[in-house]
């Protein structure tokens, strides 16, 4: 015979309901917003197109990457995507104010907003890269030392390089007006590394055909976001991101905007 | 007594828990002591000089007095901050101060002056499901309490206080339409509530967001159409001077304004505004301005021709501006990155870096 005392039992069944309760309202919050993104057939995405080549705007359409990718997401899901526009301030707001369903819009994985956002798998990283010629020695970071570098005057680069250079005195850090101009520097010989953002640098060594390395030194990993309740729409977006990364697609996109 | 040996067990483990517990009490390093020091004061040759400073997030002390200490180096004397009504009012009434009085009186023991930026409304206070930005007129006496009790508290230490922010854009409405009647009903509401708390009090009204939305668009109203529907609605009776946000966006510093164009000098149309309804004895407060150095973003230039534009604005304002009480950049530093293009409008990096466009404006400054 069981004898456990009367208020433990009320004790497990109040936790059973609570927990069955909690269950419930999790799963109807999720699928709701699943359900009615399938029921409309369309996925509402927002962005901020103010940031070539990820996002843009000819004053009718939108075009870049982002663009690209979540016309790509939205067909492997079935369904049509529809865009809607915000400046960058507006869209974490759009986006809890459930005028959007998901944000495509070159936007970093950011942990303080993890309370009510949910990020996908990375896309893209947009972080700094450290540049050296393909047939130079240089193999990253760690063998900073001695060398000159080539950076864009008051940019990431110059900041992360002075930092750099408090660590290693014997840095010579060489500034230019543009990052393109820091980049002809190494192309020419001049320097013996360059430090600008991931984009920039793929931009160049594609159109220059510059045979170089590079070495991420800080990462901006892009990714979708959905609101944090939203699990069953996070799970849907990672395995079509999952599928377009698999079968080259997401290559294509990025090579497509990138000039690869 | 199978019981009782389950009771022994537990008992045990709590005693080894609490144990751990005080350990792992005396072995954290004690915070770090954090006073005032000694009143400091601003240098510089530019006194109507300031920055938005980004502290309401930034939790650690000695952070917002490191922020506030290179605010003063670099020669700004002014500094205005957003002070959310979200993060010290709870639905009982009471209040958090601790915050508020922490930075305050940091920017005050460095010399500084403060411009509070008030807004945002706690959840007591909107429907479910809407934003912090989100206000209606059914809490309109709620934010004028907030705004009467902020005033009376930081009397002498925070005397200029913006009303909102950007209210010709739908989304600092929590999406709801950017109407400038609602805007003067809130003045009209707050203003004398904050005068009442503080006679000496400088209220400032706008800040409106510089845009070409037209009349009828879901995200906002042009600013020019805006300010001349305040002035219509009799607003001018309720502030004492006129917040502006003027970013020069991708031209120089000295390029000629132009109603259809979103420039640095786009403050001459909003003074022409204010002359034609005879309010030119007004001030106006920049409390955001400046140029963006994202190697990405379309509105950006690149980070020397902002060192430059930024130089050349301070420049003109003082040349040519004999109404602008201050000149204010966005964005002094954030707590932490955004990670995307708002972070190139910084001068100092969340792990305090100074970029060089800090040190001009030191140099600049005469520092």
């Amino acid at each position: 015979m069981n004898r456990r005392p009367i208020h433990t039992k009320i004790s497990t069944l109040l936790i059973t309901a609570m927990a069955f309760i909690l269950l419930l309202a999790s799963c109807s919050k999720t699928e709701q917003s699943w359900q009615r993104i399938v029921d409309e057939g369309k996925l509402t995405i927002g962005l901020d197109p103010s940031f070539p080549p990820f996002e843009a705007t000819d004053g009718t359409a939108v075009y870049g990457i982002d663009v690209d990718l979540a016309n790509a997401v939205a067909a492997e899901l079935g369904l049509e995507a529809n865009f809607t526009y915000f400046g960058y301030d507006g869209l974490y707001d759009a986006l809890l104010s459930k005028q959007v369903d998901v944000l495509i819009s070159a936007l970093a994985i950011f942990p303080e907003r993890t309370r009510d956002f949910s990020y996908s798998e990375s896309y893209f990283d947009a972080g700094q890269v450290l540049i050296s010629p393909s047939d130079s020695q240089f193999e990253g970071i760690e063998d900073l030392n001695s060398q000159t570098i080539a950076v864009e005057l008051g940019a990431e680069g110059h900041t992360l390089s002075t930092s750099w250079q408090r660590q290693k005195p014997g840095l010579i850090i060489f500034t230019f007006n543009s990052a393109e101009d820091a980049l002809n520097a190494l192309n020419t010989g001049k320097v013996d590394l360059s430090v600008v953002d991931s984009i920039g640098a793929l931009l160049y060594i594609n159109k220059k055909g510059l045979r170089a390395n590079t070495f991420h030194v800080t990462n901006e990993p892009f990714a979708m976001v959905v609101r944090s309740d939203d699990t069953i729409l996070l799970e849907k977006l990672n395995l079509s991101l999952g599928t377009i990364k698999e079968s080259g697609q997401l290559d294509i996109i990025i090579d497509k905007w990138l000039g690869q | 007594m199978q019981l009782l040996k389950f009771e022994r067990i537990r008992f045990r483990r709590a005693l080894q828990l609490l144990l751990f517990s005080i350990i792992i009490v005396l072995i954290q390093p004690s915070p770090v002591l954090v006073t005032y020091g000694e009143q400091q004061s601003v240098e510089t040759s530019i006194p109507n000089l300031g920055v938005h400073t980004r502290l309401t997030d930034e939790v650690e002390e000695w952070k917002i007095q490191r922020s506030l200490k290179l605010v003063r180096e670099v020669g700004a004397p002014w500094i205005v901050e957003l002070f959310p009504w979200a993060y010290y009012q709870a639905e009982n009434g009471s209040y958090a101060w601790d915050h508020p009085d922490m930075v305050i009186n940091h920017a005050n023991a460095q010399g500084l002056k403060v411009i509070a930026r008030l807004g945002m409304t706690p959840e007591w206070a909107r429907p479910p499901e809407t934003t912090l930005n989100y206000l209606d007129e059914g809490a309109f006496n709620d934010f004028a309490q907030y705004s009467a009790d902020f005033a009376d508290r930081y009397r002498g230490k925070a005397d200029h206080i913006i009303i909102w922010n950007e209210p010709n854009l739908s989304y600092e409405w929590g999406y709801q339409s950017a109407d400038p009647s609602t805007y003067v009903k809130l003045l009209k509401v707050v203003y004398p509530r904050i005068k009442e708390a503080n006679p000496d009090a400088v209220v400032l009204a706008g800040a409106l967001a510089p845009t070409l939305e037209p009349a009828g668009s879901p995200w906002g109203l042009n600013d020019l159409d805006f300010l001349r529907e305040m002035y219509e609605l009799g607003a001018a009776d309720y502030f004492d001077g006129l917040a502006v946000h003027a970013y020069g966006l991708t031209f120089p510093a000295d390029a000629e304004p132009h109603p259809s164009i979103l420039n640095f000098r786009r403050v001459e149309l909003v003074r022409e505004i204010m002359v034609e309804f005879g309010d030119e004895g007004t001030p106006v407060f920049i409390t955001e301005s400046g140029w963006n150095d994202h190697p990405r973003w379309s509105l950006a230039v690149n980070p020397g021709q902002r060192i430059q534009y930024t130089l050349d604005a301070i420049e003109y304002a003082t040349k040519n501006w004999p109404y602008v009480d201050v000149l204010a950049f966005w964005a002094f530093r954030y707590p932490a990155p955004t990670k995307s293009y708002p972070d190139y409008f910084t001068f100092v990096t969340p792990e305090f870096i100074t970029k060089p466009i800090y040190d001009f404006l030191k140099n600049a400054t005469g520092n």
